[in-house]
């Protein structure tokens, strides 16, 4: 087994998308893609390749891990859920966005009110 | 679940069931059927194919979990696996055919090479095109004229079955060219952005002179590579492999002024000699190892088509040092192996 060390990285997109569909809750692989779409304003629509590489390298990373199975259809559903690591990461890169996207705010009123005087 | 048609929702999923075939067993043990009702889910009703984009998607996400799940130590032991294969590959009978075979045929690509390089140099001078796109060093006539002759006369005894004369010949001219090789890239390395521009005019030789050598030097001898392929079959692979390792002098005597340090062009120039390779392949395991040792020539050829940054560095010259270095102890493990068969045969 491959091991991959997020912390090391920055986030991609997809991952924290996933990862904030599974704050609110465990969730089934076609759950987190709808709701990650929702998260995204409609931007962003996680295909399913994607979807389940991301989850196959969050779950040994052990930021995710399977919650329960279910039968549907008659088809198999797993649910998955935020580990506590997985929700550590998820917080410290929110603040970390947080933190670029009030700079970003804070330059553009600077700009704007530079362009208004 | 939106595919209302239960024989269309069967196909569908029968074609996604196929595309999950790229992800590794372990992964499609786990997630297949989880996948499945996924993507199944997310169907339009009365779908029957998976969306391009869709497919493209598992595909690439399947090839990408199979390489992360191989350990890059197991990955090594592979590569050094099958390396040592090739010295067992070569000392067979069909090995050492081979090199019979390719004794017969790379002198005379040298030969024509050397006449198709000078007849290049000449058009290009002729037409006034820049220096850059000429030879990094071009020889003299003298040299030329030297070099010519060797190699005819490495033809000539090596079909006269005076093997290790012309054995002993194409290695002093291939050490004079080495030395060449040398001289100039040492001369070339600080000279902006020229550098090794125009090493593959001239590693192309190199390489095929190093083949050439250490297969007379290690093989029964070109006669013996007559008698495998005929004077037919030897003609046609001696000028479909001039003409694919030659193709940039080819276009050049035609075109002084083609672009042949473009990317596209070098791209062009690799693909004639892979074509070169196929097309001039000898039926039989011996023509498959033939294949395999010219087609060695399209290493250094691929490297110089790498971006700029990695091209105008080593990359290339570094690639022909390990290709010709490689060719050398495989031809003599190839060597040993025959010598010792014929020693328990005895």
């Amino acid at each position: 087994m491959y091991v991959y060390d997020m912390t090391k990285r920055s986030m991609q997109e997809p991952t924290f998308l996933i990862l904030t569909a599974l704050a609110a809750g465990p969730q089934h692989g076609y759950g987190i893609i709808t709701d990650a779409e929702r998260i995204s304003g409609g931007v962003t629509r996680l295909q399913t390749g994607t979807l389940y590489m991301a989850l196959d390298r969050l779950r040994s990373a052990r930021l995710v891990e399977p919650d329960r199975e279910e039968v549907a259809d008659g088809r198999l559903r797993r649910y998955y859920r935020l580990t506590d690591e997985g929700a550590a990461l998820l917080a410290a890169e929110t603040e970390r966005r947080s933190a670029s996207a009030a700079v970003a705010a804070q330059r553009l009123r600077a700009r704007l009110a530079g362009g208004t005087a | 679940m939106p595919v209302r048609d239960p024989a269309g929702a069967a196909v569908l999923e029968r074609r996604y069931r196929r595309l999950l075939r790229c992800y590794p067993p372990a992964h499609r043990e786990f997630h297949r059927e989880e996948m499945l009702g996924v993507l199944l889910a997310g169907a339009r009703p009365g779908q029957r194919t998976p969306g391009l984009g869709q497919a493209v998607n598992l595909a690439a996400c399947g090839l990408v979990i199979r390489v992360r799940r191989i350990p890059g130590w197991l990955a090594a032991c592979g590569l050094v696996i099958r390396v040592r294969r090739i010295p067992g590959w070569l000392a067979a009978d069909a090995g050492q055919d081979a090199l019979a075979v390719v004794s017969l045929i790379a002198p005379a690509v040298v030969v024509i090479l050397l006449a198709l390089g000078r007849g290049a140099m000449d058009a290009t001078a002729a037409a006034r095109v820049p220096f850059w796109q000429l030879l990094p060093f071009p020889p003299s006539l003298g040299q030329f004229v030297v070099m010519m002759i060797a190699w005819l006369a490495v033809v000539l005894l090596g079909l006269t079955g005076r093997r290790g004369a012309a054995a002993v010949i194409a290695a002093i001219s291939l050490t004079l060219a080495w030395l060449a090789v040398l001289t100039a890239s040492v001369q070339q390395s600080g000279i902006g952005p020229g550098g090794l521009l125009l090493f593959p005019a001239a590693d192309f030789d190199v390489f095929l002179a190093s083949l050439a050598a250490c297969s007379l030097a290690l093989s029964p001898g070109p006669r013996r590579g007559l008698a495998i392929v005929g004077w037919r079959r030897a003609c046609l692979m001696i000028a479909g492999l001039s003409a694919g390792f030659g193709f940039p002098a080819i276009v050049q005597l035609v075109h002084p002024a083609a672009p042949v340090g473009d990317l596209a062009f070098r791209l062009l120039g690799v693909l004639a000699i892979a074509l070169a390779v196929a097309a001039t392949r000898v039926r039989g395991p011996a023509g498959r190892r033939v294949a395999g040792l010219v087609a060695a020539g399209l290493l250094p050829s691929l490297a110089v088509t790498l971006p700029y940054p990695l091209y105008g560095g080593l990359a290339p010259l570094l690639v022909i040092l390990l290709v010709v270095v490689l060719v050398w102890p495989v031809a003599i493990v190839s060597w040993l192996g025959r010598v010792r068969r014929a020693s328990r045969a005895g």
